[in-house]
């Protein structure tokens, strides 16, 4: 028995000796540390797409996710000097970029080097490489998002919008909503008909998140209404989409002011403090904290609000899984009625051509010891197959091809892929949500086992028509029958292609920050009081307000001229 | 005060208290060693920190480029008192207003907080019945325990001004007929400071009480029964025995709170404030650490406010201390 057992030991010890031997081809496996600039959760141990990722590239990943305040974590993380190897600075990437964090991705990018990567940039490098002090070329950041392969692709709004509950234009039997005074004239007259919901909790006609960073809710509606894509807090005025064309001298195109000083603007605020008065607006909507938003709005009892869809996200998958279809929400492309524009006819401008998600996404740290193996991987992971396998998930399990090479998802399958516990074992997202990645439609055919995904499909399952429309509910079909539409995003202009700017709100202005800050801390502050005075005090209020913000307003605004004609300048010179 | 070691040292040579204070300490090596550890944790932790004091003189803002080179390395430039001069310059924000809703909010706690607990401390005191004074003590220190961002959140509740639906308080304001409209609890500046100090007394009152109830159980239970052989009643023995028997207790408490007046923290305030009371929710540290390390990240002005701090604080423990010596024998140092 003893010898036995001494000669299975024996080959136990030689198997694992030769399958030591097998493995030595591989890839030294290492441990990236990897910081999220958002909060996130833990992915499990044995999560399906890493474990193929370490197969292949001998790599795992060691998450820390944002907890607590994102400017203070990334000071904090600076003042250490040392850095996660992949570092994502989350919407405050320039203060890791300012603090000469990250490496400069184009010593190990090239057409050479690395062809897929190269020609996921190329179309836009004019915007993504700039220059730095020495006036080197630089790339800190392949962007997470926003470089769409094909035609662009708008199902709906994921950005600023107006909203309104379905039910309110279900109300009044479905009607064309397109200016300011039509929206707030309809609350209006849905809140006197419907005080209450079907329970008795009262509705709450107007809502306006001020908490903190997302005060856009209350500072940036005016230049949609001017017709004006987001450009955080200036206007700035683009009249000849042609400019290439006609050789318009920039100077004068791209005229660069803040709104909120404006006498357009005093319109809108002029209109909230009347909703105010009416009761429309609720007072505690100053003070309420987002979490408060959000469970305002998952109760349904909100009609409408100005926000980004993707702010309230949550609250609509709330409203969805209580089968509350008819309080989730319709984004309206609002603008000024003529009268309150000496007359001028504004087209709504809130859906955009694409543009790449600039300086957001993950950088490589200086600290990190194998760049060029982090760059390998994404530049092996911008193939079709793994893009598809990170995009769908794996063939038979996560999605299934039908016999005409379409993508789809049976409704489980769809069903987990909305369940946040599931995808912790089953998708990637902590690392591929930050990576480069392909969006927008699939240009070829792709070869999976022995079916083939036929070009066509849609990198992303939630644009894929099959998806979208499979598991639309009906409520939501009966909705866009009634108007007519194919999809919500018709509620909206078509897709505009950008100024060469960009999007103004994209604009690093550490530069300025005193004179930013104080002028967003004077508008936090006077914005609300100003809708919550009586109609007979709003006009001094408003002289008042305009004559304190006004040296901040001048400061920023300059500044902002210079920064947008810099970008203007870096995509015109490069053509 | 009746000394129990008599200075050595009284008439003798400044050499020969020398070598008297080594005899001494050689004498007592073994209490000198086990302080040795506290005294490395002092140097270590309060003396050594001061170094940075020299950031309030140098230039390290992300707004003038400077802190990218300070962060990776370089020495910053000299700014002389540049930061100490932006500190008092206007902004949205200004720093004069820090100091005074600090101060504000400091006195209404202080006031607040002490009145509360002596009151509690002496009610408990009376209490004969046993269990039931634990289980209020308990009661109320519990909350002591409780993370101020859970605290603020009960708040905000309690405190919500919905005029649809209007939070418990004002629904029981409203519903009782005591006000006919429901105030806007968190959306005005009048109201702020005085919330921070009802929420402070709701967290802290069973804490503080406790230090006040062992001070009590240390007076002489011969006083109360002189006292009311005297004929003395309740409230009396109150006044004559308890609070006289407490005061130096209280006192003591009181300098050292005094010390601590410009710590009145940030949590409550940074958690609670809204854009209609931010004017008056800016305390100290909100401002340190949303100019030092928040958006604007100017470690030189921040380190200036820090400095400030200090400095307002060593004045008034001082002052605090010299006052209480003239008035009574109690003092801190």
């Amino acid at each position: 028995m003893k010898r036995f057992l001494s000669i299975l030991l024996t080959l136990a010890l030689l198997t694992s000796l030769a399958a030591v031997a097998l493995a030595d081809d591989a890839p030294e496996p290492i441990t990236l540390t990897v910081f999220r600039g958002d909060p996130g959760d833990q992915p499990t141990e044995d999560n399906k797409i890493y474990k193929l990722i370490e197969e292949k590239f001998g790599i795992k990943f060691n998450f820390t996710y944002l907890t607590g305040d994102l400017d203070q974590t990334l000071s904090t993380r600076l003042a250490s000097g040392s850095y996660p190897d992949l570092f994502d600075g989350g919407n405050s990437a320039d203060l890791i970029i300012s603090g000469g964090a990250l490496i400069n991705l184009l010593d190990y990018i090239s057409p050479e080097k690395t062809p897929r990567l190269w020609a996921h940039i190329e179309p836009q490098k004019a915007r993504l490489i700039e220059k730095n002090a020495e006036g080197k070329d630089v790339l800190y950041i392949v962007p997470n998002y926003g470089l769409p392969d094909g035609p662009q692709i708008a199902l709906s709004v994921g950005g600023p919008a107006f909203f309104i509950q379905k039910q309110v234009l279900a109300w009044d039997d479905y009607p064309e909503i397109k200016t300011m005074d039509q929206y707030f004239d309809l609350l209006e007259r849905f809140l006197d008909a419907n005080p209450t919901d079907e329970n008795g909790t009262p509705y709450t006609g107007f809502a306006i998140l001020c908490e903190d960073w997302r005060h856009f809710c209350l500072i940036n509606p005016v230049q949609h209404l001017m017709g004006r894509p987001n450009d955080g807090e200036v206007y700035i005025c683009v009249t000849d989409q042609n400019y290439e064309v006609t050789g318009n001298d920039p100077s004068v195109e791209f005229k660069t002011e803040t709104f909120i000083d404006k006498p357009y603007a005093k319109a809108y605020y002029k209109k909230l403090n009347e909703m105010y008065n009416a009761g429309l607006i609720d007072r505690s909507t100053f003070t309420m904290s987002y979490d408060q938003y959000i469970a305002a709005i998952s109760n349904g009892t909100v009609l409408g609000m100005f926000d980004q869809a993707w702010d309230f996200g949550t609250a609509t998958s709330a409203l969805t899984d209580a089968k509350m279809y008819d309080r989730t929400y319709v984004a309206l492309g609002l603008v000024y009625d003529p009268d309150y524009v000496n007359g001028v006819e504004i087209e709504d401008h809130y859906l955009n051509g694409s543009l790449p998600n600039v300086r957001r996404g993950f950088g490589i740290s200086t600290s990190c010891q194998c760049p060029e193996r982090i760059v390998a991987m994404w530049e092996e992971l911008l193939s079709d197959e793994w893009q598809l396998l990170l995009n769908w998930g794996v063939e038979g399990e996560d999605y299934y091809i039908t016999d005409d090479g379409r993508l789809n998802m049976t409704e489980e399958q769809y069903a987990n892929t909305q369940n946040s516990q599931w995808k912790l074992a089953n998708k990637a997202d902590g690392f591929f949500q930050s990576s480069p990645k392909k969006q927008g439609w699939i240009m070829n055919d792709i070869q999976v086992g022995d079916k083939v995904v036929k070009a066509g499909n849609c990198w992303e399952p939630a644009n894929q028509d099959e998806i979208v429309f499979g598991l639309m509910n009906d409520y939501d079909k009966e909705f866009l029958a009634a108007y007519g539409y194919a999809k919500f995003a018709d509620f909206v202009n078509a897709p505009i292609d950008l100024a060469p700017y960009g999007e103004a709100w994209q604009i690093d202005y550490t530069p300025v920050t005193t004179a930013h800050d104080n002028f967003l801390k004077v508008q936090d502050e006077q914005l609300p009081k100003l809708i919550m005075c009586s109609p007979d005090e709003f006009d001094a209020l408003w002289d008042a307000f305009v004559a304190e913000i006004t040296p901040y307003a001048d400061e920023f605004a300059a500044f902002m001229q210079d920064a947008v004609l810099a970008e203007a300048h870096k995509v015109l010179d490069n053509k | 005060m009746t000394g129990i070691a008599k200075n050595p040292g009284t008439d003798r040579t400044p050499k020969q208290v020398r070598a008297g204070f080594l005899r001494r300490l050689c004498g007592q090596w073994q209490l000198a060693l086990m302080s040795v550890p506290m005294l490395l944790y002092v140097l270590l932790f309060n003396y050594v920190p001061l170094f940075g004091w020299s950031n309030a003189f140098k230039d390290i803002s992300n707004e003038r480029g400077t802190l990218i080179a300070f962060l990776r390395g370089d020495s910053p430039a000299n700014y002389g008192f540049n930061n100490f001069i932006n500190l008092f310059k206007p902004g949205a924000i200004p720093f004069t207003g820090a100091i005074r809703n600090t101060l504000a909010m400091s006195l209404i706690n202080l006031v607040m907080g002490t009145v509360s607990s002596v009151l509690l401390a002496v009610l408990l005191n009376e209490v004969r019945q046993k269990a039931y004074k634990r289980t209020v003590q308990t009661v109320t220190y519990l909350p002591h325990f409780l993370s101020m961002v859970i605290v603020v959140g009960m708040a905000k509740i309690i405190f919500d001004s919905n005029e649809r639906t209007p939070g418990p308080l004002n629904s029981l304001l409203l519903s009782t007929g005591m006000l006919q409209e429901g105030p806007d609890w968190l959306g005005q500046a009048k109201y702020f400071w005085w919330i921070v100090g009802v929420i402070n007394v709701w967290k802290e009152v069973g804490w503080g009480t406790i230090i006040y109830i062992s001070a009590m159980t240390g007076i002489d239970p011969c006083l109360y029964e002189a006292a009311s052989i005297d004929g003395a009643g309740r409230l009396q023995r109150i006044l004559h025995v308890t609070l006289p028997g407490i005061r130096s207790t209280f006192i003591i408490l009181m300098i050292m709170n005094i010390g601590h007046l410009l710590d009145t923290g940030f949590e409550i305030q940074y958690l609670l404030k809204s854009s209609g009371t931010q004017q008056v929710a800016y305390t100290i540290d909100l401002y340190v650490l949303e100019y030092g390390t928040g958006k604007q990240i100017d470690y030189g002005l921040a380190t200036a406010a820090g400095i400030f701090k200090s400095i307002v604080a060593i004045v008034l423990l001082t002052g605090a201390n010299f006052i209480s010596k003239r008035l009574s024998d109690d003092s801190l140092l």
